[in-house]
């Protein structure tokens, strides 16, 4: 799972897309809570309420976060999960999970 | 039933009730997302007795061994007296042991604790002049024979460091509390390839945490590279350069800035360039915020891992290791 993490969060910080929405945040919180996040898309005890997810990106909506970000997310979790050789069907279910929590991201 | 003790407010937990339930229940909400002991949104620190270990789990090292844990999944087994992430703080009067110059811009400052301050070469204290209340942070540079060093710039406008520099006798008391911070050596790292790269007094936190490493019987190769803007403002220049012909393996790289080029002898440049296998590398980072914080994130895009990466940016803000 650290390695999933350490490589997700290369490819969110490097991607221009969405880049901007991780600058001038402590790097350790932020890939603990990218590892939390990973944790729940691929099914382990991580219980974040649709509240949870609300709240913690209300601020980052205000800033303009919309479908294109969630949908950069989605794409580099694939990507990141194709590179550890996890097969297609299984990451298309965990495409299918991280995108059950959109409209919460999203504030909807 | 488990008594807490949260910020000085008692609260009762019921049995097999979680810290942060507790707490929630006593009507003091802490920060919290995934409830599973994951994300460490709820981080806090126990004051007194170790938490339990489950509470700890993937933490990192130097975190779990300063008691923080996370609310969400710790159950406590008996009382604990909880604050805020960040608030455990020894504190204790100390004498000055000496002020001595190590160039025309950098004193170091010898605290006699009779080794009761509990830390690591690599973090940082809070040092108080007592009859003016002036207090700054610097980090470090040694704990070794009974006494505390610390490297202080010397700036024309810095209280501190004029007071140290100007009016600080042997034998003055000064008040020192913390420690904080996370940089610092790891003996379970000895075959471990180590860099440490800093600008200005962030040589002070990577002198303690080679000593440390030294003492440690430490294996693995380590290179220092120190930057600054001119040769003035190295120092100990003497003492790593005959470390340097002594130790193979340890490899010293003074970086100056070259007024002819803009981009020469800037310290990540020179890293990067120097040091190709980045993944089985622990890094220690030390002075300047912005450029700590660029090597930090450029290091960690070029392959580093980050629980690999400890750095401690000096924020001037808080006057920190500054003045």
């Amino acid at each position: 799972m650290d390695a999933a993490v350490d490589i997700f969060y290369r490819k969110v910080l490097g991607d221009a897309r969405i880049s901007s929405f991780f600058d001038d945040i402590d790097m350790e919180r932020q890939a603990a809570k990218q590892k939390a996040f990973l944790t729940m898309v691929m099914g382990g005890p991580a219980h974040y309420t649709g509240r949870d997810m609300r709240t913690s990106h209300a601020r980052l909506v205000k800033s303009g976060l919309n479908d294109s970000h969630v949908d950069a997310v989605i794409e580099l979790l694939a990507a990141t999960l194709k590179e550890l050789g996890v097969a297609d069907s299984d990451i298309a279910e965990v495409g299918a999970l991280a995108n059950s929590v959109r409209n919460d991201v999203l504030s909807r | 039933m488990v008594e807490l003790t949260f910020e000085g407010v008692e609260v009762h937990a019921a049995e097999g009730q979680t810290v942060l339930s507790a707490l929630e229940d006593a009507g003091i909400p802490l920060d919290c997302a995934c409830r599973a002991g994951i994300c460490q949104s709820c981080l806090v620190q126990s004051l007194d007795a170790p938490p339990p270990p489950a509470a700890q789990a993937g933490l990192p090292r130097a975190m779990a061994m300063d008691g923080y844990f996370m609310a969400c999944v710790c159950v406590p087994e008996g009382p604990l007296t909880i604050g805020r992430a960040g608030k455990a703080r020894q504190r204790l009067d100390v004498t000055v042991r000496a002020v001595e110059r190590l160039s025309p811009t950098v004193v170091r400052l010898l605290l006699d604790d009779g080794g009761r301050f509990q830390c690591h070469p690599g973090q940082f204290l809070t040092l108080i002049h007592p009859a003016s209340g002036v207090t700054r942070s610097y980090s470090i540079a040694g704990n070794a024979d009974g006494a505390l060093e610390l490297h202080l710039r010397i700036l024309p406008e810095g209280r501190m460091s004029r007071l140290v520099a100007d009016d600080l006798s042997p034998d003055d008391v000064m008040t020192i509390a913390g420690p904080s911070g996370s940089c610092f050596y790891d003996p379970a790292d000895r075959d471990q390839r180590i860099v440490l790269a800093g600008t200005g007094t962030g040589l002070a936190p990577l002198w303690g945490i080679l000593q440390d490493a030294l003492r440690h019987g430490h294996r693995g190769p380590i290179s220092l590279y120190h930057g600054a803007l001119d040769r003035s403002g190295l120092y100990l220049v003497e003492a790593l350069e005959s470390l340097e012909a002594e130790r193979p393996g340890f490899r010293y790289v003074p970086c100056l800035r070259d007024a002819e080029d803009p981009a020469g002898g800037d310290l990540w440049a020179v890293v990067s360039e120097l040091e190709t296998d980045l993944r089985a590398t622990t890094f220690f980072l030390c002075g300047d915020e912005l450029l700590i914080r660029r090597m930090k994130r450029g290091l960690f895009m070029a392959g580093a891992r980050l629980d690999q990466i400890h750095a401690d940016p000096f924020t001037p803000a808080q006057a920190r290791a500054a003045s």
